[in-house]
């Protein structure tokens, strides 16, 4: 637990000696509307994060995430814009904002669950399996969209990624959400340990009597719901829904998920650590602009940081 | 095995059927840079449907924006028998090898929007030229402004050649007015949600600025809704690129100052007709036809708006 403790302090301290440097560097860091641009910013990652940190730990990885955020933010904006036509039987169905995302997200965890389906059923590596996913659900978004983006879906809806509700603003709100139940799940739950326990050594975990590929299937699932959050966010910041929408945002969850201390092979890592991986990132991209650094050497140095800040945690723990 | 041996014989089937639609009318490929950008598949739908308005058999390639895929695509499409290719090349210099694979099996390939840095490979090229739509843009902007200001640039990808045909068609007007100062550049990646986030740290460090350029219409969306978030859409002017319908409403509505509007139908026409023109025999084609890109103003855009 001390260890734990220990490591957790290891990657919030990197936060901090980044917050430091950057503040020293230029005086707009530090002004309560760009911190909150950086909150609303790093949102969406963070909430695709939950789910992918529950993923490593079970020393899976999930590179469908930014597809499945695509097709999820076009089912999203293509229902409150079309809604579904059956012409055959002139029928239409409308929906209001609430009901099309809850269809959004269900597409999420029916995607998600998919994945997990292919995983436990045919013993495919996740890797390939999620792989796969990446291009199938992109391809879905391209048919359903046309390749071309929805816009005007209504002031409420945009409310939802522009809003504030009680000095915070809504995307921050629904991704504090996300954050507390993801913790609530991996760490009060029976669950959790279970995802633990299969990151640790999958053979004991199934031979103690724990439904290793019931555990597996939620999880994708799990991760496919918070990718379709991150999806709704997305749309209702744009208040459109872009066909190549999180393009290579899976590649932004990994790398918070690892530079927050979850190892790659499973069984080790925490949320909080994750959310802080994010906001390394989100304080670093923020910091590059705000300096003017050319966008050539901000890529480096973003590099180079996902390096820096993995040695740290490696030296740490030994 | 068994399966193996089915397997073959219908794919063996599956191509002597295709073999024979191509004795009925020769085939047409659409070899498109991406499609993952609505103005991509704008272009690519339009020059297929005006190949098959024309009688022939067309179908569309997608490229990824790698020139690898695009490579694998010309080499399919040589021995599958497509008598022309429409092309949208991925890069200036690496897709000339493509074309040149094509011309030596003797399948004609007219390029549109994108240049390729050759000129004796491709049929005929169909250029849109972004240089100089922006050197129109670039004196409008220092119009619009006065001569005075501080701005900033929103470019696109920083690999892709539209990106700098862009900005420096800007560039070579805009910095001939010292009064005109950019005071920051940065990279929105041709993505309304970047181009959106990226300006809202840009404001946190430049709350003064009076103008912003976009290097396309899907940034200078994503431009726009940061200035309205912050509240000051009515102060700081935005300029984008491309002619998107969105941009153009908004232009109307004063909202956006001007773009540059592309005629991706005409580009797709001019190379539909062309390769029907060489199937009936023609052989001598210009090298480069620019289809020019009109500037979109509230004083024009009327005549912009697709009812």
């Amino acid at each position: 637990m001390k260890k734990e403790t220990l490591k957790k302090f290891q990657s919030l301290l990197a936060l901090l000696i980044l917050c430091v440097l950057i503040s020293i560097l230029t005086d707009k860091f530090l002004s309560a509307s760009n911190l909150w641009n950086v909150l609303r910013q790093i949102s969406v990652n963070v909430c695709i994060s939950v789910g992918m940190t529950l993923v490593v730990l079970m020393a899976g990885i999930d590179l469908s995430v930014g597809s499945i955020l695509a097709f999820t933010s076009a089912v999203c904006a293509g229902l409150l814009t079309q809604g579904i036509a059956f012409e055959s039987m002139d029928l239409y169905i409308g929906f209001t904002w609430v009901g099309a995302i809850v269809v959004a997200l269900i597409a999420g965890l029916l995607l998600g669950l998919f994945n997990g389906f292919v995983i436990t059923k045919f013993d495919i590596p996740p890797f390939v399996a999620t792989l796969a996913m990446l291009t199938m659900a992109r391809g879905a978004t391209m048919l359903y969209t046309g390749g071309i983006p929805i816009a005007n879906l209504g002031e409420k809806f945009e409310r939802l990624g522009s809003g504030w509700l009680l000095g915070i603003p809504i995307p921050v709100w629904i991704t504090l959400t996300v954050v507390g139940a993801g913790i609530f799940l991996s760490r009060k739950t029976n669950f959790g340990k279970y995802v633990y326990a299969i990151g640790g050594n999958e053979k004991a975990a199934f031979l103690s009597g724990i439904n290793t590929k019931f555990v597996k299937l939620m999880v994708y699932g799990i991760s496919g719901i918070t990718a379709a959050i991150g999806g709704v966010l997305v749309t209702a910041r744009l208040n459109s829904a872009q066909p190549n929408a999180g393009t290579s945002y899976e590649l932004d969850a990994i790398a918070a998920v690892v530079i927050g201390g979850t190892s790659l092979s499973g069984g080790v890592g925490t949320i909080t650590g994750t959310v802080i991986g994010a906001a390394i990132i989100g304080v670093l991209n923020n910091g590059l602009v705000l300096l003017n650094v050319s966008p050539f050497w901000q890529q480096v140095i973003k590099g180079l940081v996902i390096l820096l800040a993995v040695i740290i945690d490696k030296k740490s723990k030994k | 095995m068994k399966k193996l041996i089915i397997l073959c014989t219908v794919l063996m089937l599956a191509l002597s059927c295709k073999k024979e639609q191509a004795n009925e009318a020769p085939k047409v490929a659409v070899v498109i840079s991406t499609l993952n950008n609505p103005w991509f598949v704008f272009l690519a739908e339009t020059a297929a449907s005006n190949a098959q308005k024309l009688g022939y058999d067309a179908k569309i390639f997608d490229s990824q924006n790698n020139p690898a895929t695009e490579s694998d695509h010309f080499e399919n499409l040589i021995s599958a028998g497509f008598d022309a290719i429409l092309f949208n090349p991925t890069d200036a210099d690496g897709s000339v090898a493509n074309i040149l694979k094509a011309k030596a099996a003797g399948v004609p390939v007219f390029c549109m929007d994108r240049e390729v840095n050759a000129d004796d490979a491709a049929t005929c090229q169909i250029l849109s030229d972004n240089y100089s739509g922006c050197v129109e843009l670039g004196i409008d902007f220092v119009k619009t402004m006065k001569e005075t200001g501080k701005y900033v640039e929103i470019i696109g990808l920083v690999g892709d050649n539209n990106t700098w045909a862009r900005s420096n068609g800007f560039h070579s007007v805009v910095d001939k007015f010292p009064g005109l100062k950019m005071v920051a550049q940065q990279s929105g990646d041709f993505d309304r949600n970047k181009a959106m986030e990226v300006l809202e740290t840009i404001l946190q460090a430049n709350p003064d600025i009076d103008a912003v350029f976009c290097g396309n219409d899907a940034m200078a969306l994503g431009a726009f809704q940061a200035l309205q978030a912050a509240g000051k859409a009515d102060i700081i002017k935005v300029f984008g690129f491309d002619g998107a319908d969105e941009v153009v409403a908004k232009i109307e509505e004063g909202k956006i100052m001007a773009t540059g509007m592309q005629h991706p139908e005409v580009m797709a026409e001019y190379a539909a007709r062309y390769a029907h023109e060489y199937f009936t025999g023609r052989r001598e084609f210009p090298q480069r036809i620019p289809v020019e890109v009109e500037l979109v103003t509230k004083s024009n855009a009327d005549q912009f708006i697709k009812k």
